[in-house]
């Protein structure tokens, strides 16, 4: 039997080595807590979160062409899209768009079925209600996309 | 005035100059500020653990949660008091209270410094040992009362696990105590005789008789964490076994007397490790760094550590962000920074630092090993219960029991060698 373990033991080698790993753990720049409200955290790139029905930040006319894929997509079939021709252009135009995000799962295929890139799922987490009321997003709602409570820090 | 000045001259505890008035002053004192530094110990190590495990730890009652051990107050005070139907109702109640009791009255003798102490009892640490010891008491009373298994389970555990690790604790303090008699011949159980003792050879028993007096103090050390039932021999109330063990059925205000009481005797036992081997009250490196100017300097760091700290505290009031909603924050941490100023300086007043030096040092020395207290509960797993009574029995007592032969040895083998050698001449 060799001596270096019974020494270890002796001295307490493996206790100490312990103490040393929790002490330098102590340093503030170790933590890794958020304060969440005050501090948001960094979400990843490809999150898929509450909707936004984009606009042309010029004109402010809506991106989406009412061509309905998206409702067609979706395998809930949560989306419904209204349109109506006109007369002028002959061309479809949006009249109302209503999401149910109560019954989504983030799946994401109606954002890739759309054919302007007008329908997003943001990178916003903060879709909690405190009851179904609120959860049918209609047309003005998705066009000024989630608005999350900023906290002062 | 006059009184209190003639006083201030005796160089006296007020136990030995029979002056009942300020004994009873002393005791209060200690009772208000030995819970003041419970409540500041509760926050310390909620927040040193948290930066152990890399967490944040209590940030929102006051600046970094300062305020928060005065909400846990509240929330116990005003919590529902809560005595099972089928619990001895008599035993419940008392239970907590003698824990508590215990707990407090062993600071009768701990000297904070050479005056600085309730009463100079020449049994001083046998009185300390015994008192400390029935706090075991409450625990089984707390548990027997409860009227439940995991209480029982708790209490039994408690019980068997102080039975075992006093032996060898008490065999570590026979080592010091013969050590006091060294040179002198007389050794002495008064806490403030073994400083003194510790001031006259002129060392801390933690160095003396290389390696002996180290290890008796790693025993004690040891023996104490396992004594105040803590991490990692936190047993009697492992959560993750028996819910909180013996105070399982306690809640609210009885709860927080278990509480109390539980690092009110981590701060007792603390303070007879440091009474016994690291110098009581006497400042560090009185051997080397010594003479007049040393003696300056050592009397000023009490007012410079405070002064540091209040520039500390101001210095991150004003870095707080300037938003309306810290406003009183703000204020709050600045009055604070502004009270330990006003102490720091008051310290610095030659008279004062000369009276307060002796209780700054023993209570530096006394929250190291706080410190110490916390640091091993952020690291160590606990023990299971036969590894418990392995390493009580059959690690630390023959250890001890060869320190205190060793040390009796050592001690009188001057006086062996004399003899042998008047017997040859």
């Amino acid at each position: 039997m060799s001596l270096a373990p019974i020494l270890r033991k002796v001295f307490l080698v493996d206790l100490i080595k312990g103490l040393n790993v929790t002490f330098r753990y102590q340093d503030p720049k170790e933590i890794v807590t958020e304060q969440y409200p005050l501090e948001r955290p960094q979400i990843a790139e490809r999150y898929r979160g509450q909707p936004r029905l984009n606009v042309n930040p010029d004109t402010g006319e809506t991106l989406c062409i009412a061509c309905g894929l998206c409702a067609m997509a979706c395998p809930e079939q949560l989306i419904t899209v209204t349109s109506e021709r006109n007369p002028v252009t002959k061309r479809k135009e949006l009249v109302s768009f209503s999401y149910d995000t109560s019954r989504c799962m983030f799946c994401g295929l109606c954002e890739d079925s759309c054919a302007s890139d007008a329908l997003e799922l943001t990178q916003d987490y903060e879709s909690a209600l405190y009851g179904r009321e609120g959860m049918v997003l209609d047309r003005p709602r998705l066009e000024r996309g989630p608005e999350p409570t900023v906290y002062p820090k | 005035m006059g009184a209190f000045l003639n006083y201030l001259k005796l160089n006296v505890t007020p136990g030995e100059a029979g002056n009942y008035l300020w004994a009873t002053i002393y005791i209060l004192v200690i009772f208000v500020l030995v819970s003041i530094a419970v409540m500041l110990m509760t926050w310390l190590e909620r927040k040193i653990l948290a930066h152990m495990q890399v967490r944040l730890g209590p940030m929102r009652v006051g600046p970094h949660g300062l305020l928060q051990p005065i909400a846990d107050a509240v929330k116990l005070m005003l919590k529902e008091d809560i005595i099972p139907t089928e619990a001895d109702t008599v035993v419940f109640w008392f239970a907590p209270v003698a824990v508590m009791m215990t707990a407090f009255t062993t600071y009768l003798v701990v000297p904070f410094g050479r005056t600085h102490a309730v009463t100079d009892m020449n049994i001083g640490i046998l009185f300390m040992l015994g008192v400390s010891s029935l706090g075991v008491l409450g625990i089984i009373m707390a548990g027997w009362a409860s009227n439940s298994h995991y209480p029982l389970l708790g209490s039994l555990r408690s019980s068997a696990q102080m039975v075992s690790y006093e032996i060898a604790m008490g065999l570590a303090i026979v080592s010091a105590i013969m050590m006091t008699s060294m040179g002198t011949g007389t050794g002495t159980l008064s806490m403030i005789g073994i400083v003194e003792s510790q001031l006259q050879q002129g060392r801390w028993f933690v160095f003396s008789m290389f390696p002996l007096g180290f290890v008796a103090f790693v025993i004690f050390a040891i023996a104490m964490v396992a004594e105040t039932n803590r991490a990692p021999f936190d047993l009697p109330e492992a959560e993750s076994e028996l819910v909180a063990g013996f105070h399982t059925e306690y809640s609210g205000f009885r709860w927080s007397l278990f509480f109390l009481g539980e690092y009110t005797s981590m701060i007792a036992v603390s303070s007879v490790a440091v009474t016994l081997w690291l110098g009581g009250w006497l400042r560090p490196f009185p051997n080397t760094l010594k003479g007049n100017t040393w003696d300056l300097a050592f009397s000023m760091v009490p007012a410079l550590t405070f002064l540091l700290l209040a520039a500390w505290t101001l210095f991150s009031a004003v870095r707080m962000p300037k938003i309306p909603q810290m406003r009183i924050q703000r204020i709050g941490m600045a009055l604070f920074g502004l009270f330990l100023a006003a102490i720091g300086l008051l310290f610095a007043i030659p008279a004062v630092a000369a009276r307060v030096q002796d209780i700054f040092w023993f209570s530096a020395k006394v929250s190291a090993f706080m410190y110490l207290y916390i640091w091993y509960r952020a690291t160590f797993p606990r023990y299971r219960f036969d590894q418990l009574m392995k390493v009580g029995w059959k690690v630390l007592l023959p250890i001890s029991l060869g320190v205190v032969i060793l040390v009796a040895l050592v001690g009188i083998w001057p006086d062996v060698t004399n003899s042998v050698m008047g017997v040859l001449r």
